[in-house]
């Protein structure tokens, strides 16, 4: 498998979570952007660490930690992989 | 060259002050007129300057066409007739509080006021919330706008913005029929927005224009269709609700605050119905059932 590529977390100040009863607004305060996610950006986003170099392999491993995965293993490591370059595209994550 | 505006006048409306200037005498006696009960705002430093100069050099005498300015102008605003000159003032007014207040998030909602607690209604233009505002505004509520909700950026209350109502079309007909001629403003015909007449509201409304209000409750009403009612969820609210505010970007961070809090402490639903009868039975029917 080839090397994956590895998200750091913007910094906990840079960013204010607020969970609505059905969407998370995260709003990103070097942008001023206010951003509409839903499940399962917010869950990525609070198993990752502002201090850890984490690639979709790491985020997958993490969140079986809180969650039951259904998804294959493969499938799973792909649509966090996506997710991840779509956060870093609106500065939520960083590549490292 | 421009022509200096000869006729002026300082209006207070909430929090926010106008000194209002024209090249034309009518549109400052009618507003005079209708505002003469707000507090007296002569001397006070203006947050805003609204202008209605001539559109051109000779406009100001043959065929009067009025073109609006101030503090904050759209370059594409199209110049008015002289008899919509109390027209163009009012939305001189709200294109100011639209593009330049900061004090608070600005919403495009109206809203009223019973014990202490706040209705919020908000839609597009001829969804009904302004004529039901001013209907409520005469059955025991106290309105607090028909246009904008100001939503403080500290303790999250709704502060008034009780301008004149702006009543279109259909709607004039029927406050017609029920309230005092003499707080009807001027009928104008035909403006861009179809026919249009102000209202003042009530004494009380105006009276107690700086006093806020806990949000209890939002609507997002629709005129002209069967009776129907929809809870809507917190992330819908506040996707319409940062769609309808002017200044929800320019604000930043306080803002965002300010309506995360707003949608998550504020139960909301959409109504449909098909008269204000209707929809005066359902107001008061959720309002009853309220915690």
């Amino acid at each position: 498998m080839s090397k994956q590529t590895g998200y750091r977390r913007a910094p906990d100040d840079a960013v204010v979570v607020r969970p609505l009863d059905d969407i998370t607004l995260i709003y990103h305060r070097p942008s001023g952007q206010t951003h509409m996610v839903v499940s399962p950006v917010p869950e990525i986003w609070a198993a990752m660490d502002p201090a850890v170099v984490m690639d979709a392999d790491l985020v997958r491993e993490r969140l079986a930690l809180s969650y039951e995965l259904d998804e294959a293993e493969e499938d799973m490591r792909a649509a966090i992989a996506a997710h991840l370059d779509e956060m870093a595209a609106l500065g939520l994550v960083r590549r490292a | 060259m421009i022509v200096a505006p000869t006729h002026r006048l300082t209006l207070r409306i909430g929090p926010a002050t106008f000194r209002i200037g024209s090249a034309w005498r009518r549109p400052i006696d009618q507003l005079a007129r209708l505002y003469a009960g707000y507090p007296n705002a002569e001397g006070r430093i203006a947050d805003f300057t609204v202008r209605l100069d001539p559109a051109g050099p000779l406009r100001r005498w043959l065929r009067p066409s009025i073109f609006i300015t101030g503090d904050h102008g759209l370059a594409d605003a199209a110049p008015m007739s002289l008899p919509h000159g109390l027209l163009a003032a009012e939305m001189g007014m709200n294109l100011q509080m639209a593009l330049g207040w900061r004090r608070h998030l600005l919403l495009h909602a109206s809203s009223v006021e019973k014990d202490g607690r706040a209705l919020v209604m908000t839609g597009e233009s001829g969804s009904g919330k302004s004529t039901l505002a001013a209907q409520l505004g005469e059955r025991g509520w106290r309105l607090m706008g028909d246009e904008f909700a100001l939503l403080d950026l500290f303790t999250g209350h709704v502060f008034p913005f009780p301008r004149l109502v702006s009543l279109k079309n259909s709607a004039i007909g029927v406050m017609e029929a029920e309230v005092d001629p003499a707080r009807m403003g001027p009928p104008m015909r035909a403006t861009a927005k179809g026919d249009i007449r102000h209202l003042v509201p009530r004494a009380d409304a105006v009276a107690r224009m700086g006093e806020g209000a806990a949000p209890a409750l939002l609507l997002f009403p629709r005129f002209g269709h069967d009776l129907a009612l929809r809870p809507v969820g917190q992330g819908e609210a506040f996707m319409r609700l940062t769609q309808a505010s002017t200044n929800y970007v320019a604000l930043g961070e306080p803002g965002f605050a300010a309506l995360t809090r707003f949608v998550a402490e504020t139960p909301a639903q959409a109504i449909d119905f098909p008269s204000g009868e209707a929809a005066i039975e359902l107001v008061d029917q959720l309002w009853a059932a309220l915690p």
